[in-house]
């Protein structure tokens, strides 16, 4: 049994990191992507233990050091518990492979246990660049016994699964009872929306607690008992408690005790965690055969259905369709592109009120701001996946556009087009931030939305390069377009990279006048087009496809 | 008319994919493209639709070179590829609108032509639904009403008959003859030998990227001095023990 469950998840495991059909060079991108992470990976290494430190001096004094690992523990379970939500909705429900397993003789927890193996790996990558220099930190400055570390390692392996049962349980629990096989597309987007909506609650919800007078009331009283700043933050959630004690008195037989009901915890959740997946598993998917309802009019509306349009507008409307009609697209380039400027919103509206950034800019000149919104505004609209998934999103299908008879350079034009139109959402969306919230002079508003309409077509343009010299096409589940992929991050270093150069060169040439100013970073974004344009040429060419 | 002459295909790990290959499809003819798998029958066709290039020798159709002048070239044919499952987002009227478009078929031409074509394959009542809704079958029939929507001269289809129902299967069948005897070209590849014998007016054979054999059957069995059926020789010529 346990060999069949080894070969499933060997399986799974090796369609997810599949190389077939993936270009070597992109590997190569990877170097500089570690060689910048390096003095990054330091940094976070030094705060971190500067903060553990400080915070260790200032704790222990009051008997209470034992919340720093109680933070830690309630942090990462936090997180993961929220990853897992995510990652296991489209491992176990959303992606399409599971319908090649299901005819198998698998049992159903065999089957969750190989889904479980990529959100795993996921929950462990995240937990240890978070609790290895934490518990490193800790561990020296409280200049630990060999124990600690000894009962470390096993707890390590131990976080993820309490919140990752938690979230497998939810959820199966939930889909049985939804029945998305009825309402999969629907409530794809659902989720997705749901997720980044907690995720903006969570943000509220902390920014809410911070710095009140009753808070500080409450901690002096805390203060004054052992362990009681731990008891009080892991009051609702004792396995972040279990974990912590278990670190913090590891020299004892307390400790040990306390390390022992962990390990029982974290296994005891997993075994209730396969067995609820017996039971309700294989019941929630059934059926979710990507298949919606049937929609058919009457036969005299089907006459009014046939309409010849212009060749770019029926190609972009197609386009458009698909994009707003595939759940995973309609998430990646639509709603997440929402997404920035609403978390931007928030961030502004909590911490300083809707003057925070008409405050922010009386600091800077009229030329300095339209610099400083400029560049935000074009690294927000050049993150958009829209642009870096033009060919992509065609998969297997991206032959079909080589026998229609059209241009490659038609094909590409109307492509960059689409990017353009769903850009314009998000630009919209900051105008009407920045004339309502932020009381923006209009003139002032117009200007920059004159640079970020071009703007918007070199990002676009920029993108959809970008993707046609290294497209993924061998993707069976769409989320593959968009994941382990290199291309957002290169597009955005890219756009930041040249116009971070110009508005900083902008930015220090004391002469030039706001207009001037403005004219320039037109004259910059044209030429950023025109090169990207004889680019384009010059892979048309050498792919004989002009 | 198609014209293939002397083209050479390579891949890396197979550098002789297509091997000097030369053929001239008639008009008024219906010819079968036989081989077995990994033959060369789809990097053929792939190469005479556009989808690949050429490495050596031109094809051309309706005396239009398709590397050279490919949108012009690709005007005059309509494909039905193997794999039927595209465009799954739309409904099946927003992708003959699409096709429309593209291939610039006017309105009343456009009505009449999926009125008539899709009663034909029983699915102008499911022209609302999303493709994705549809049977492999169904699909099948929307590419095909598709590509007869802008009236080619000539017909290039793979495997066109995967998945139809028997009643289906003969429309098209029907449908490629008349395309046929009113003087167009109609070539498709197909591994039902009984298909290809029963219909096709000639047939070619291609193994490891070289044409064996190209004639009418009555040529065939001419040559192989035999009256075997066409699964006997084709087992014969592709052969490699």
């Amino acid at each position: 049994m346990m060999n069949k469950t080894w070969l499933l998840v060997k399986i799974i495991l090796k369609m997810q990191y599949s190389k077939a059909g993936a270009n070597h060079s992109q590997i190569w991108l990877l170097v500089p992507i570690i060689l910048f992470s390096i003095p990054f990976l330091y940094l976070y290494i030094t705060i971190t233990n500067a903060t553990v430190s400080a915070l260790y001096q200032t704790l222990q004094s009051v008997g209470q050091e034992s919340v720093i690992l109680g933070l830690l523990f309630i942090g990462l379970h936090t997180i993961l518990f929220i990853m897992s939500l995510v990652t296991i909705l489209n491992a176990f429900f959303f992606t399409e492979d599971i319908k090649s397993f299901i005819p198998f003789p698998f049992q159903p927890y065999q089957l969750i246990l190989g889904k479980s193996a990529n959100p795993f790996i996921y929950l462990y990558i995240t937990s240890g660049f978070l609790f290895i220099p934490w518990f490193y930190a800790y561990g020296n400055v409280s200049e630990a016994p060999i124990h600690y570390y000894l009962q470390g390692v096993p707890i390590f392996l131990l976080v993820p699964m309490v919140p990752f049962t938690l979230a497998a349980i939810i959820l199966m629990v939930a889909m049985r009872f939804i029945n998305i096989s009825k309402n999969k597309d629907r409530s794809k987007v659902i989720t997705g929306i749901l997720t980044l909506a907690f995720i903006i609650f969570i943000n509220v919800i902390v920014r809410l607690n911070t710095d009140s007078q009753a808070m500080l009331q409450r901690l002096t009283y805390l203060l004054k008992e052992k362990d009681g700043l731990l008891i009080k933050i892991t009051n609702y959630y004792p396995p972040a408690f279990l974990q912590t004690k278990a670190l913090t008195d590891a020299s004892t037989w307390e400790g040990f005790i306390y390390f022992l009901m962990t390990v029982v915890l974290a296994v005891g959740c997993f075994m209730l965690f396969l067995w609820i997946g017996q039971r309700f598993y294989i019941k929630g998917m059934l059926g979710s055969g990507g298949v919606g309802r049937k929609l058919t009019l009457p036969k005299k509306k089907s006459a009014k259905n046939v309409k010849k349009q212009a060749v770019w507008l029926s190609y972009i409307k197609t386009e458009l369709r698909i994009i707003f009609r595939t759940p995973t697209f309609l998430m990646q380039c639509v709603i997440q592109s929402l997404f920035g400027p609403v978390f931007l919103l928030i961030i502004f509206i909590m911490d300083s009120g809707t003057q925070g950034l008409a405050t922010l800019m009386n600091n800077f000149s009229e030329k300095q701001s339209i610099l400083v919104l400029f560049l935000a505004s074009v690294v927000l609209i050049g993150s958009n996946a829209t642009a870096i998934s033009s060919v992509s999103r065609d998969g297997k299908n991206w032959f079909v556009q080589f026998y229609f008879p059209l241009s490659m350079k038609q094909i590409l034009l109307y492509k960059i087009s689409t990017a353009w139109i769903i850009n314009l959402i998000t630009i919209t969306l900051l105008l009407i931030v920045g004339i309502g919230l932020l009381q923006l002079p209009l003139t002032y508003s117009l200007i920059w939305l004159l640079l970020m309409l071009v703007a918007n077509w070199f990002t676009s343009m920029l993108g959809t390069y970008l993707d046609f010299i290294q497209p993924k096409l061998n993707w069976t589940d769409e989320q593959e377009v968009f994941k382990s992929r290199l291309i957002g991050l290169t597009a955005i270093c890219i756009t930041f990279g040249i116009f971070g150069a110009l508005v900083l060169i902008l930015w220090n040439t004391s002469i030039l006048s706001f207009i001037l100013t403005v004219f320039s970073l037109l004259l910059g974004l044209i030429i950023a087009i025109i090169t990207i344009g004889i680019l384009f040429r010059l892979k048309l060419r050498q792919t004989n496809s002009l | 008319m198609i014209e293939i002459t002397n083209v050479q295909k390579g891949f890396p790990g197979n550098s002789r994919a297509i091997e000097d290959l030369s053929l001239t499809i008639p008009d008024g003819k219906i010819v079968g493209f036989l081989g077995p798998n990994g033959a060369g029958k789809s990097t053929t066709i792939k190469m005479m639709t556009g989808i690949l290039p050429i490495d050596k020798g031109s094809i051309t159709l309706n005396g239009i070179p398709i590397d050279k002048n490919s949108i012009e070239a690709k005007k005059t044919f309509g494909y039905v590829p193997d794999q039927p499952d595209m465009f799954l987002r739309l409904k099946g009227i927003e992708y003959l609108n699409f096709i429309g478009d593209i291939y610039n078929v006017p309105q009343t031409i456009r009505q009449e032509r999926i009125d008539t074509l899709t009663k034909q394959f029983q699915i102008h009542t499911s022209l609302q639904d999303y493709i994705q809704t549809y049977s492999h079958g169904m699909r099948q029939k929307i590419i095909v009403t598709g590509v007869l929507l802008h009236d080619p001269s000539i017909w290039i289809l793979d495997e066109p008959l995967t998945g139809l129902d028997p009643k289906s299967a003969y429309t098209l069948k029907d449908m490629m003859r008349q395309h046929a005897d009113k003087g167009n070209t109609v070539f498709f590849s197909s591994h039902g030998l009984e298909v290809v014998e029963q219909l096709c007016d000639m047939v070619a054979i291609i193994n490891k990227g070289k044409l064996l054999f190209y004639g009418d059957m009555k040529q065939l069995h001419e040559e192989y001095q035999t009256d075997q059926s066409l699964e006997a020789v084709f087992l014969e010529l592709t052969n490699d023990e």
